[in-house]
């Protein structure tokens, strides 16, 4: 996932780039570093790079990771090919690496080939068997064929190995989401939450499962979470602030004809939730600005 | 449930397909809005106008918050005309994957309980492969409607359920909108809470 400030400086690159501007290896760093998915480009790029010999040797050895770069990025693309051209360098200066055995596996993947994959992932796998990108690639490959079972086990296996890895939490949690498992899922961010309390993506991202799972309990820690997204994106996430509003709303549903004390504090924190997101509908975004106050009046938000 | 016909505009076909398209890697999905029109005399069946589609997710697609969101500010954009939300379109993950999936028929039970005619559209991606080589008329999309045993069903091709784009030539616009990678205008309900100068109506979109 890449942040707004950082898509915007990968956009800049890209069109300068595609303009003739120069910038290439630049930008194709930094898709690198930011692992964006832009594989048209970076097979154009790249290419362009890779089949300029003078070009190709100013990069010294960075040479070969954009040759596996490249390679990635024509299996995206289904140009097999170019991809086949760009292993055989690699496997050339590289006898033996499983890096290459990796990328070997990625080209009978792009090909369909799932059994001979399976087979060179588990040759590789006898040799290093804690190896996290191939353990990786059989949960890729089990999604790819479509069959989300098997790559929720692989990934719970990984996971039991491997628990400090972020990325791969946050794989399994979107997995579940997709399967509406969101009881899963809502573990899954939990554990996230747990071993970085200050990321305010899976704070909302477990506020929206939370929301979903609905009932008023599950609300009601929603709404703290949103809440906690707010504070921690300084009142900037527009999701989070909707997020708060749609919990006032659902919460003040839900508890009709309760206790009058308990409902006090609701509406407050929805309600300033609504005026920050007018605030800011007025300076980005006036066209909507009339659209979303007549739903903040008609959720009674707003007065 | 009386068979009903369904009509789509070009610009509503060609909006849906070009957010595939610009989001090749995940699915996609997005309301349709529009009318119902009564068959009229002679007892001619009714038919589903879609006149707009809203694009709506390209990431988390099982999520509540914000499809309940949209649902609130599509309806109250469109009430003021008259239309409603009609329908909901889905394109999934995978190129074979030609199911209709667990998420995408909760969102058509919830949009047929305030419009029982509610067309769901699945993304027919061999059929939009095919496009560039024959000069079809036929949408590439795939029609499945509620029965009466509370089941999204395939519209079949000998029923009166059938799904026709209102402007013959929309395949061949939709062609030359790929040709000029056109989908990277298309902004949906996402992209605008990510940045809400991003317009979700897309109101330049065919400008």
């Amino acid at each position: 996932m890449v942040g707004a400030a950082e898509e915007a400086r990968l956009n800049r690159l890209e069109s300068q780039v595609d303009n003739g501007g120069g910038g290439a290896w630049e930008y194709l760093c930094l898709v690198q570093k930011l692992g964006a998915r832009r594989s048209e480009k970076v097979l154009k790029h790249g290419l362009s790079i890779l089949n300029d010999p003078r070009a190709r040797s100013r990069l010294g050895v960075e040479e070969w990771t954009l040759y596996e770069q490249v390679a990635i990025a024509a299996l995206d693309c289904q140009q097999i090919d170019v991809a086949k051209e760009c292993i055989a360098a690699l496997s050339m200066k590289f006898p033996g690496s499983i890096r290459v055995g990796k990328l070997e596996g990625m080209l009978l993947e792009a090909k369909e080939a799932w059994a001979d994959a399976e087979k060179a992932y588990a040759r590789l796998l006898e040799d290093s068997p804690l190896d996290q990108v191939i353990l990786k690639r059989k949960v890729a490959m089990a999604k790819a064929q479509g069959n989300p079972a098997a790559a929720v086990e692989y990934l719970n296996k990984y996971l039991e190995i491997f628990m400090a890895d972020h990325d791969a939490w946050r794989e399994l949690a979107e997995i579940y989401v997709n399967l509406q498992m969101y009881k899963q899922a809502a573990y899954c961010y939990e554990e996230l939450i747990l071993c970085q309390p200050i990321v305010p993506l899976y704070h909302l991202a477990y506020a929206d499962v939370l929301y979903t799972m609905g009932g008023l309990e599950n609300i009601q820690t929603a709404k703290k979470y949103y809440a906690s997204t707010v504070n921690l994106t300084g009142g900037k996430n527009t999701r989070a602030l909707y997020g708060l509003c749609l919990c006032g709303v659902v919460i003040g549903q839900l508890t009709k004809g309760r206790n009058k004390d308990e409902k006090a504090e609701s509406p407050d924190m929805s309600s300033l939730a609504a005026k920050a997101l007018l605030k800011d509908y007025k300076e980005r975004s006036p066209e909507k600005l009339s659209l979303v106050t007549t739903m903040m009046k008609n959720m009674k938000l707003i007065s | 449930m009386a068979e009903c016909g369904y009509v789509i505009s070009q610009g509503a076909y060609i909006k849906l397909v070009l957010h595939a398209l610009k989001h090749r890697s995940s699915p996609v999905n997005g309301l349709l809005v529009g009318r119902l029109l009564d068959g009229g005399i002679a007892g001619a069946s009714p038919t589903v106008q879609i006149s707009d589609a809203v694009p709506l997710s390209h990431s988390q697609i099982g999520i509540l918050t914000y499809l309940e969101l949209a649902l609130i500010q599509v309806e109250e954009h469109f009430g003021a005309d008259g239309l409603a939300v009609v329908g909901y379109y889905h394109a999934n993950e995978r190129h074979d994957d030609s199911e209709l999936g667990g998420a995408a028929r909760k969102i058509g039970d919830h949009i047929f309980r305030y419009f029982p005619q509610a067309a769901l559209l699945l993304l027919d991606n061999k059929r939009l492969e095919g496009l560039a080589k024959g000069k079809g008329c036929d949408p590439v999309l795939e029609l499945f409607t509620r029965d009466s045993s509370r089941s999204w069903r395939r519209a079949s091709s000998e029923g009166s359920s059938q799904l026709s784009i209102k402007e013959p030539s929309a395949n061949t616009v939709l062609l030359d909108y790929i040709s000029t990678e056109k989908w990277n205008q298309v902004a949906d309900f996402d992209d605008h809470l990510d940045d809400i100068s991003k317009d979700w109506l897309n109101p330049n979109l065919f400008n």
